[in-house]
Parts: structure tokens; C-alpha cells; sequence
């Protein structure tokens, strides 16, 4: 859902980056916030001073939206993973440029709901206890994400271990475990870069009962 | 419910009973609703908790925005209380409406946001990283961690924002050096003494100012907080002690000088047998953990007083002894003489690790006797020493809980 603007406001706000380029540094005070126009954003922390992949960006989405109302530190490292051209927008202009586009105040709306959502899901998936549900949570994330998918049959998901070792907040080994561990089961296969998951009904199920019960 | 449409805008209105619902929770629907008269309860259910939340929908406020613009399923259950009037719109409608009013795009962005923020901080500290941190340390640390890892481009960045924003901050010197390092091609300095380690082993850093916790300015003297530990040997007039006495007072000072050894038989058959400083350290620490801190401590005592102890391990164990006496004294209601014990720790072991350990339990006792500011004051201190660790975690902990209550 790219933003379909004319080239005159590239001109005026567009900025490009090159491959493994710092957008902004996770601490940074942010006062600009963007749009991106096309490429790929990788934001990453540093969590117990490891380097760990939160969220990967693409057309259409936002970023740096939390110092659209205030200044910030950035909560995350932003890198381009390949060419990436963005409108950058300082907080001072956002009163202007909404009243100029009010279509793009509705799309942040819809991007900050999504965000909100998403953000939720995954603490969901943190605030399990066991890792084999968190590991199975995450498949179920995965799978609820993506429309296309139909849940009631077998489903391939494109992720690494390494990926899902990251959404729940897990050590890659740990996770590596818990995924050997389902597949010998037969409930998934595994591959370097998919996952086939037999029954993601059967792991909703599973994690949804354990959730009820976590505060019964 | 009875349903009618506005002529001039298209949007539809609908009246509830009381006790209807409006939607479930897992409902799925493109609805977006606005309450124009009676009452809405939203409940939801916290995601850490379980704890059921219930809240009011002001007049004029929409409700169901979110689901119904991220398109999933509805977090909430609205249900209305007497005779309810609501104003139904759809993606369509919604999106008209906002389009001309981008003031309420801005206050609706704002709790967006807000909600953003705290789901944040959950996560942060469901994963463990730290709370509350100084951004420009931080900043520095990041090109630290790119710097040892061979990540000079990212590296030089966050020096040079460092260098940007916080060109009079702490780092800033060593900020300049890394950049210049970077320049000239030089590989992270690997183990080199002084600077390299990013957090310098002082006992209080100097940004200890910025905190917020005004601390009394007797207790704080010219840019190196821990003069104040400095004490007369015997003298009673460090400014620590003297803080003190604003709550060892009258009675509480008698009960505090009742205390003898005479009960310490036990200590004394322990005692000569066996000789090593290490022996009697675990004895200590095995009395101390069932609560006979009067044995423990005449224990840790001796080890502390041992002569001529040259091993460094046995100098670490009497290192350690100190701030063990110093704990024990505490557990024992000796205030006093507790604080004495852990501020002459760090007066005399002004490089050791166990600095922050020290810190932490004369911010303990402040705590116990309900000094909250002190005890805060101290905690802060904890917090803004490195590495983070569970004391770390523990005096953010106590300070939330002082602070809100």
C-alpha cells in the first residue's frame, strides 16, 4: 500500500539510503519520523548486548512513528537491508502535512492500529511461560497474519528457527530444541527457510486453553 | 434496538436498551462507533494480568476504532447502561469524517501512541532489558557493541550522533577518540586499560545529579559523592552517620546499644578448630542464612581482623567479610553501626566490585527505616552503576514502590 504522492514531494522530503545503512540509532533523540517509498528496513535492539531483529519494514509502512507527538529516543536501530527511499518528515511539519493530506492522517491511524495489535500479539507470546507453546504461538502469529492462508489445512510458513527463536524471545538454540522437538512429533517440517505446520488449529487450541488457565 | 439515518450525513443512529451489547470481544466487524447519549462500559481483559478492566466511553468519544481499522477481531466487549444512543460508521464514513477533522486524526494518534509506549515497555521487561536508562550512555554503549563486533559504519554513527547530541556528556572524549580510531582504520581497542570498558568503576557517576533525587546537601559535598563516606577513624562525624540520626532516635538508639555477643557459645566451638579464612566465611554465611546473624557477624568480624593475609583470595574474602558484617549488623535492627560498616567497604575497596552491593544495602536500611527520599536517593545510585545486574533490578523495583506510594 505504497503512498501514491507526486514526484514534487519526493523532491521536497524524499531521502534514499544505501544497503546496511543507519537510518536512526536505537537511543537517538527522534524528532523525524517516515514514510517508507520502497525498500527494506531491518530495525534491531541490543538486548543483553546482543544485536536482536524486532521488525523488518517495508512499502507503504511507517517508522519512527513514536516522535510524530514528542521527541524520543529511538526503541530501535533502523538499517537498510537493500536500496531504500523514504519521505522524512519532521514533527514540526506534521500539523501542515496532515492538514495537506489528510489521507495520510487516516493511513497512520490505520498503521499505528495495526502496530498496536501486532505489539500485542507478540507480548502474548512473551507472557507464555513454557517455550514449546511460545514456539508454537509464534506459528500461530505467523499463520493468523498472512489472509491468504487457510488455516484448516497443512500450512508452509516462511521463517527461520533463527526468526522464531527472536519472536519469542528465546536463545536460537533453545528454540532450535523446541522445533526439533515438534518435528520429530510430526507436527511440522522443518526447512532452512519454511516451516510446514500439519494442524495450526491443533496449536491455537493448545495455546489458547494454557492461556486461560495462566491466571485461573 | 431502533435504527435511523441522518439525512444530511448518511450516518446511521442506533438506540440500545440498557444491558445491551454492543459487540464481544472476538467479534470481527468494520464498525466504528461513536456514543452520542447513555453510557458504553468497554471490558476488556489485561494481557499480564488476566485482571478485568472496565472503562467508560466519554459522550462525542468513538469506540471500536481500532479493530475495525486494523481489521481484527474486537479486544473488548462494549455494553451499554440505561437507554444508549450510538452513531454507527463505517471504513467509509470513518475515514470522510476524518478527513475533515484532522484535529481528531492528532488526539486519537496521541492514545495510539500512548498505548504503543506501554506495550513497549512490557515487552522491554519481559525480555529483560533494562528500564530506565540514560539515553546518552546508552547511544555510546550501542557503538560499543558495533565497534567490538566489526560493524565500524554503525559504530561511527552512534559515536557521531553521541558526539551530536551530547558533545559535553560523559563519554564525549572517548566518543572523539573512537571516531578517530574508526577514521584511521584501528580496530576496537581490545582490553586496554582505563577508559576502554565502558562503564567506568566509580562508585557514583556523575550524572548521580541529574537523577532528580535531591539528596541533603550535607551528605553531598563538591563532584565526588563518596567524601561523604569519609569518617575519622572512631570519629562519629561522617556526614552518612549524622544523616542517621534523623531516624535513630531516643528509644530506638537504646534498643540499637542493647545488643551483645554473650549469646555466641555456639560461635566459639566453631571458631578455633578449624583455622582457614575460607572455613569460618562459610560458617558465617551458613549462620547468617538462618537468621543467627549475631554468630555470623562475630565471625565475618574475625575474618575482617585476620593479620597478616596475603593470598588475594583470602583478601577477597575479607573484603567480602565486611560487606557480610555490614548486612548482618542490618538483619540485627544495628542501624548504626551497619552503615559504618558498609560506607568504611567502600572507603576502603573503593575499586571493588561489591561497591554497588554496598550501596544497595545502605539504601536498604534507609528503606527499612522508612527514609523513602534517602533510600531512593541511594537506590538511584545502584541504578546508574554498572553492570546491570539483580541489584540493579531490585532498587528499580523499590524505587517504583517508594515512588508511587
Amino acid at each position: 500500500m505504497a503512498m501514491i504522492l507526486d514526484d514534487r514531494f519526493f523532491d521536497k522530503f524524499g531521502v534514499e539510503y544505501s544497503p546496511n545503512e543507519i537510518i536512526f540509532c536505537e537511543f537517538e533523540p527522534g524528532n523525524e519520523f517516515y514514510f517508507v517509498q520502497s525498500g527494506k528496513i531491518q530495525l534491531v535492539k541490543l538486548i543483553n548486548n546482543r544485536e536482536k531483529t524486532i521488525d523488518v519494514l517495508g512499502d507503504g509502512d511507517v517508522l519512527g512513528e513514536m516522535s510524530i507527538l514528542e521527541e524520543q529516543p529511538r526503541s530501535a536501530t533502523a538499517i537498510a537491508v537493500d536500496h531504500v527511499k523514504l519521505l522524512k518528515f519532521h514533527r514540526d511539519n506534521f500539523d501542515a502535512l496532515m492538514q495537506g493530506n489528510p489521507q495520510m492522517a487516516y493511513k497512520l491511524l490505520i498503521i499505528f492500529s495495526k502496530r498496536i495489535y501486532d505489539a500485542k500479539r507478540r507480548l502474548m507470546i512473551l507472557l507464555l511461560e513454557e517455550p514449546q507453546l511460545k514456539v508454537m504461538d509464534v506459528l500461530c502469529m505467523l499463520a493468523e497474519e498472512d489472509p491468504h492462508l487457510d488455516l484448516q489445512n497443512e500450512l508452509s510458513l516462511q521463517v527461520t528457527p533463527q526468526q522464531v527463536a527472536s519472536w519469542a524471545g528465546m536463545a536460537e538454540v533453545d528454540a532450535q530444541k523446541e522445533l526439533t522437538h515438534l518435528s520429530r512429533l510430526d507436527k511440522i517440517e522443518l526447512y532452512s527457510d519454511k516451516i510446514v505446520v500439519r494442524k495450526i488449529r491443533e496449536f491455537q487450541r493448545l495455546v489458547s486453553s494454557r492461556r486461560k488457565k495462566m491466571f485461573s | 434496538m431502533a435504527s435511523g439515518t441522518s439525512a444530511d450525513t448518511g450516518i446511521i443512529s442506533r438506540n440500545y436498551k440498557s444491558g445491551s451489547i454492543i459487540y464481544f470481544e472476538g467479534d470481527k466487524s468494520e464498525y466504528i462507533y461513536i456514543l452520542k447519549g447513555g453510557r458504553v462500559i468497554l471490558t476488556s481483559v489485561k494481557l499480564d494480568t488476566g485482571e478485568e478492566i472496565k472503562e467508560e466511553v466519554r459522550q462525542g468519544e468513538f469506540f471500536g476504532v481500532k479493530s475495525a481499522l486494523g481489521k481484527y477481531p474486537r479486544e473488548e466487549t462494549a455494553q451499554t447502561i440505561g437507554d444508549t444512543i450510538v452513531l454507527v460508521l463505517n471504513l467509509a464514513d470513518f475515514e470522510k469524517l476524518v478527513l475533515r477533522n484532522v484535529n481528531v486524526v492528532r488526539k486519537m494518534l496521541r492514545v495510539f501512541s500512548n498505548q504503543l509506549r506501554r506495550i513497549g515497555k512490557m515487552q522491554r521487561s519481559i525480555l529483560g532489558g533494562t528500564e530506565e536508562i540514560n539515553p546518552d550512555v546508552e547511544l555510546f554503549k550501542v557503538g560499543e557493541y558495533y565497534y567490538k563486533n566489526g560493524s565500524v559504519q554503525h559504530a561511527q554513527y552512534a559515536y557521531k550522533k553521541y558526539m551530536e547530541y551530547y558533545p559535553d556528556a560523559q563519554y564525549a572524549k572517548l566518543a572523539m577518540e573512537r571516531i578517530k580510531a574508526i577514521a584511521a582504520g584501528q580496530p576496537y581497542p581490545d582490553a586496554s586499560p582505563g577508559p576502554s570498558a565502558p562503564p567506568p568503576r566509580r562508585p557514583v557517576e556523575d550524572e548521580d545529579d541529574d537523577s532528580g533525587f535531591d539528596d541533603d546537601s550535607g551528605s553531598r559535598r563538591g563532584d565526588d559523592d563518596f567524601d561523604s563516606f569519609d569518617d575519622e577513624k572512631g570519629g562519629s562525624s561522617s556526614a552518612l552517620v549524622d544523616e542517621m540520626d534523623d531516624f535513630v532516635s531516643g528509644d530506638k538508639k537504646s534498643d540499637l546499644q542493647d545488643f551483645t555477643f554473650d549469646d555466641s557459645d555456639l560461635v566459639e566451638s566453631l571458631d578455633e578448630s578449624e583455622g582457614g579464612l575460607s572455613v569460618k566465611f562459610s560458617k558465617a554465611a551458613a549462620l547468617a542464612a538462618t537468621s543467627k546473624f549475631g554468630d555470623a557477624l562475630k565471625l565475618y568480624q574475625d575474618i575482617m581482623a585476620a593479620g597478616n593475609v596475603k593470598a588475594p583470595q583470602e583478601k577477597k574474602l575479607q573484603e567480602e567479610a565486611q560487606i557480610e558484617a555490614g548486612i548482618c549488623q542490618s538483619k540485627m535492627g544495628k542501624m548504626r553501626e551497619a552503615l559504618e560498616t558498609l560506607s568504611g567497604f567502600i572507603k576502603k575497596f573503593p575499586q571493588s566490585e561489591n561497591v554497588k552491593k554496598a550501596i544497595y544495602y545502605i539504601a536498604e536500611i534507609f528503606d527499612n527505616a522508612k527514609q523513602s527520599d534517602k533510600a531512593i536517593s541511594y537506590y538511584n545510585r545502584v541504578l546508574n552503576m554498572t553492570p546491570k545486574d539483580d541489584f540493579s533490578k531490585k532498587a528499580m523495583n523499590r524505587i517504583k514502590q517508594l515512588q508511587n506510594g
